[in-house]
């Protein structure tokens, strides 16, 4: 199918023409905040003089799209560039964050997916009755919960009173699949809304393909009910869940800041948050770029798949 | 055709007093039928008689919260099939063909040893595709619905119920709102399957196909069989007398009276040229018009067959298409492409007529209400004058006032439709496009609807209207006729040299069909 290619390839190139945006779009906000790196640097009394001398051998001092020009260079070798704080390569910063998130992200999907859909799948199986009143209302009234109050909550009840579970991941380092227990409440935490979301979602969807002259057409003509089900009814559902399914892996994959800092976790997050307090303009580029390009594909694959589920839609880009 | 001879078949299906109540209203009461095989019994009868509900009552299906008495009984083995108004609607849009098939044929493979199933399944859709007329198998399996044509969808609906093995099968409306060429194909369709031997059961309004078609007539009036019989019979000797209202609904191939076309055209198209956009990519062209006037007080009739591009040229001329080239003059003043663009009284002057009424109307407000709302808006007539002028205009189309002042939910197709003639009329419109409006109704109310329309053109003296359809019954109602075909203006002149010494090949074959399917013939 040549017309899914080239859409692919249009998707692709305006993906890196957004991500082209957002870094400029970056770079103007970090400069556009009142002091930088050097002042960041040199501590809470800073003396004029010995700033000027910093910016100097950081090259600070050089105009804006100079520093924007020398950055970008490096792009096409692979040089995020370095750190202003450190003068450690970007990449390592961004190697060293991503293990955390990955593992979080990972972790989240693998249960979001099955819950989601299974949860989603029953609700609308016995629509109207006890157990989709439970599911739907259950799932309304955590989706209401923001992250920092659920988290609050659980670590105050789950860790802190009963004692069962490490509040936080502080003294665990990146070695955090040796530690399991201390992966339970971020994950509890990531997973909360994500699973609402999705099983209204698929419920709604269900409930629609279930009341569709094409499953009546089915079950008239003697298809089993599970068939009926999983395969006429459940593509029909999935399409727009998985687009929002694409949206909540990006969520995760760039580091959720919020659940990051309440569990004390060193993942993309973290980084983000800490070179944006120092000012070290390079780093937060850096995860711009990789952010940028994360969206990009992650909805480009989303899009396919919904494609692949809802063909008569066509390729819209 | 003929009916039973000699010995008495046994029927495949058998429904005796049928009543199906909805919180207490019968909507089917005391219907009794039977489905002989290879022979078609019709249902025949306005909409909201009852004919779905007795049809579907024959595949075991009944509306939610029916209390349901009565018999229904299918032969040993009855599988029913069913053939719906629009076929894509049951073929799921996430399958491909293949799927769609397979899935039928395998509960039919299930003794067979697991590994003979797959290549037995696969050759059970390929025979049922064959017996369903649909040549390249192999290329079609693999497509999903919408990249079918809507024939080949309607065979594949028809493959399905081969391939169940359906005793009987229930077409409900098969040929609503198609054009003539359709008509005939479906028509042949089902003729070649009752000649296999199965029973078919017609739910129709559309009586030049039940002429066609059927052997045993049962005529249904308000949940009631009031007349049934072999066709030829009912034909020729009704014996109800809403049997016979029926059926004088014949086309009256009345001449409009008067000449028309006289003077400055009020509309004139000049290369029109519209297209469609597919996504951002392509644009088809779908509708090329060199040059189409349209004069005070003329009725035009725009005919074609589905996706002739005949609703595209309406749509532009109301501003509803924006992409298109050339110029639309109205009083040798160019309208603006969008209606956006348009003033009130460019707005006031061209005024559309919806083919799907209910989504013409919003379901929450009075009827009344919306209807007043146009010469408020497009006249500035306070609210109280409007509300006035808009009864008096209801009440002359034959809307009494109690009525009007419900939700639209509450008025019949053909009630809803007047209203909205109405509607367009309280713009007091110089120009009136009426976009297939009868197509949905059925024959008494599609005579209603067109006595009005022809009404209108006698009593409002510069009123001029383009009445898109691809029925050239109604389109004999016109003084003058364009014919289009795939986009093509092919053939305009006066009504009655276009219908009578048509000059394009295109032409002369839909008014054949016409004929042919007139004359009840079905070989």
């Amino acid at each position: 199918m040549s017309g899914v290619r080239s859409f692919v390839a249009r998707r692709l190139l305006l993906g890196a023409a957004q991500t082209v945006a957002v870094v400029l779009l970056v770079f103007a906000l970090t400069e556009a905040l009142p002091g930088d790196a050097a002042v960041a640097l040199a501590g809470d009394q800073p003396d004029p003089a010995r700033v000027a001398a910093i910016r100097e051998a950081m090259n600070l001092d050089q105009p804006a799209w100079q520093r924007l020009a020398d950055w970008a260079a490096g792009l096409p070798h692979g040089d995020l560039g370095t750190s202003l704080v450190s003068g450690r390569p970007v990449s390592q910063y961004i190697a060293d964050g991503f293990a955390p998130t990955l593992l979080l992200a990972a972790l989240t999907v693998a249960l979001l997916v099955p819950v989601g859909f299974g949860l989603g799948v029953l609700a609308a199986r016995h629509e109207g009755r006890l157990a989709d009143r439970l599911i739907s209302s259950v799932t309304l009234a955590v989706y209401a919960v923001p992250e920092f109050a659920l988290g609050i909550l659980l670590v105050t009840v789950l860790a802190i009173q009963l004692g069962w579970l490490p509040p936080t991941a502080v003294g665990y380092g990146a070695d955090l699949l040796g530690h399991p227990a201390a992966l339970v409440l971020p994950v509890l935490v990531l997973l909360a809304r994500p699973v609402c979301s999705l099983v209204r979602l698929v419920r709604a969807g269900m409930i629609d393909a279930l009341a569709s002259p094409y499953v009546a057409q089915a079950r008239r003509y003697g298809v089993p009910r599970a068939r009926l089900r999983y395969a006429h009814a459940l593509p029909n559902a999935l399409a727009p869940a998985a687009q929002q399914l694409a949206r909540t892996v990006d969520w995760l994959l760039s580091g959720v800041i919020v659940v990051e800092a309440l569990f004390v976790i060193p993942g993309l997050g973290t980084v983000l948050l800490n070179a944006i307090a120092e000012r070290d303009v390079p780093v937060v580029q850096g995860l711009a770029v990789v952010f940028g390009a994360l969206t990009v594909v992650l909805n480009l694959g989303a899009d396919l798949v919904a494609l692949r589920l809802a063909p008569r839609t066509g390729v819209a880009a | 055709m003929n009916h039973t001879c000699g010995t008495p078949m046994d029927p495949v299906a058998e429904i005796r007093g049928l009543r199906v109540e909805i919180g207490g209203r019968s909507i089917v009461d005391g219907v009794s039928l039977k489905a002989l095989p290879g022979k078609v019994t019709a249902l025949v009868g306005a909409s909201g008689s009852g004919k779905t509900t007795t049809g579907l009552a024959l595949l075991g299906e009944y509306p939610p919260g029916a209390h349901v008495s009565g018999d229904v009984r299918l032969a040993a083995q009855g599988l029913a099939g069913y053939i719906p108004q629009h076929p894509a609607s049951v073929l799921n849009p996430a399958r491909r063909i293949a799927a769609l098939l397979t899935d039928i044929a395998r509960s039919q493979v299930r003794r067979l040893p697991r590994g003979e199933r797959r290549a037995a399944a696969r050759e059970r859709v390929l025979h049922a595709l064959a017996e369903a007329q649909l040549p390249d198998a192999e290329t079609l399996l693999r497509r999903y619905p919408h990249q079918l044509s809507g024939g080949q969808q309607q065979r594949v609906v028809l493959a399905q119920a081969l391939l169940l093995g359906a005793r009987v099968i229930v077409a409900d409306e098969p040929t609503t709102g198609q054009d003539a060429l359709t008509k005939r194909r479906i028509v042949d369709h089902l003729a070649a399957v009752a000649a296999r031997g199965i029973a078919v059961v017609l739910l129709s309004h559309d009586l030049d196909v039940v002429r066609a078609l059927a052997d045993e007539v049962h005529v249904m009036r308000a949940g009631r069989v009031v007349e049934s019989g072999p066709a030829a019979r009912v034909w020729l000797a009704p014996r109800h007398e809403w049997t016979r209202k029926l059926l004088s609904d014949q086309p009256r191939r009345s001449e409009p009276d008067g000449p028309a076309g006289t003077g400055q055209p009020v509309l004139r198209v000049r290369d029109l040229t519209a297209r469609h956009r597919d996504g951002d990519r392509r644009t088809a062209e779908v509708l090329h018009t060199p040059e189409l006037d349209l004069y005070p007080g003329e009725c035009l009739a725009v005919v074609g067959r589905s996706g002739s591009g005949k609703t595209t040229l309406g749509r532009c001329l109301a501003g509803l298409h924006r992409d298109h080239d050339g110029r639309i003059l109205l009083d040798s003043t160019p309208l603006p492409r969008s209606l956006r663009n348009r003033s009130r009284s460019q707005l006031a002057a061209v005024q559309y007529v919806f083919q799907d009424v209910r989504a013409a109307f919003d379901g929450h407000r009075p009827v009344l209400h919306q209807v007043a709302r146009t010469a408020t808006r497009l006249h500035g007539t306070d609210e109280r004058a409007a509300v006035t002028e808009a009864l008096t205009t209801l009440d002359s189309l034959g809307l009494p006032e109690d009525l009007v002042r419900g939700r639209p939910g509450r008025l019949s197709g053909g009630e809803l439709q007047r209203a909205a003639l109405a509607r367009a009329l309280l713009a007091r419109p110089r120009v009136l496009i009426c976009d297939e409006i009868t197509s949905g109704l059925d024959t008494v109310t599609r005579r209603d609807i067109l006595g009005i329309v022809t009404s209108l053109l006698h009593d409002r003296g510069d009123l001029s209207l383009v009445l898109i359809t691809h029925d050239l019954d109604t389109a004999a109602l016109a003084h003058r006729i364009a014919v289009f075909d795939a986009g093509e203006l092919v053939e305009q002149g006066p009504a009655r040299s276009v219908l009578t010494e048509p000059s394009h090949p295109f032409t002369i074959s839909l008014l054949e069909t016409t004929a042919r399917l007139e004359a009840g013939v079905a070989e």
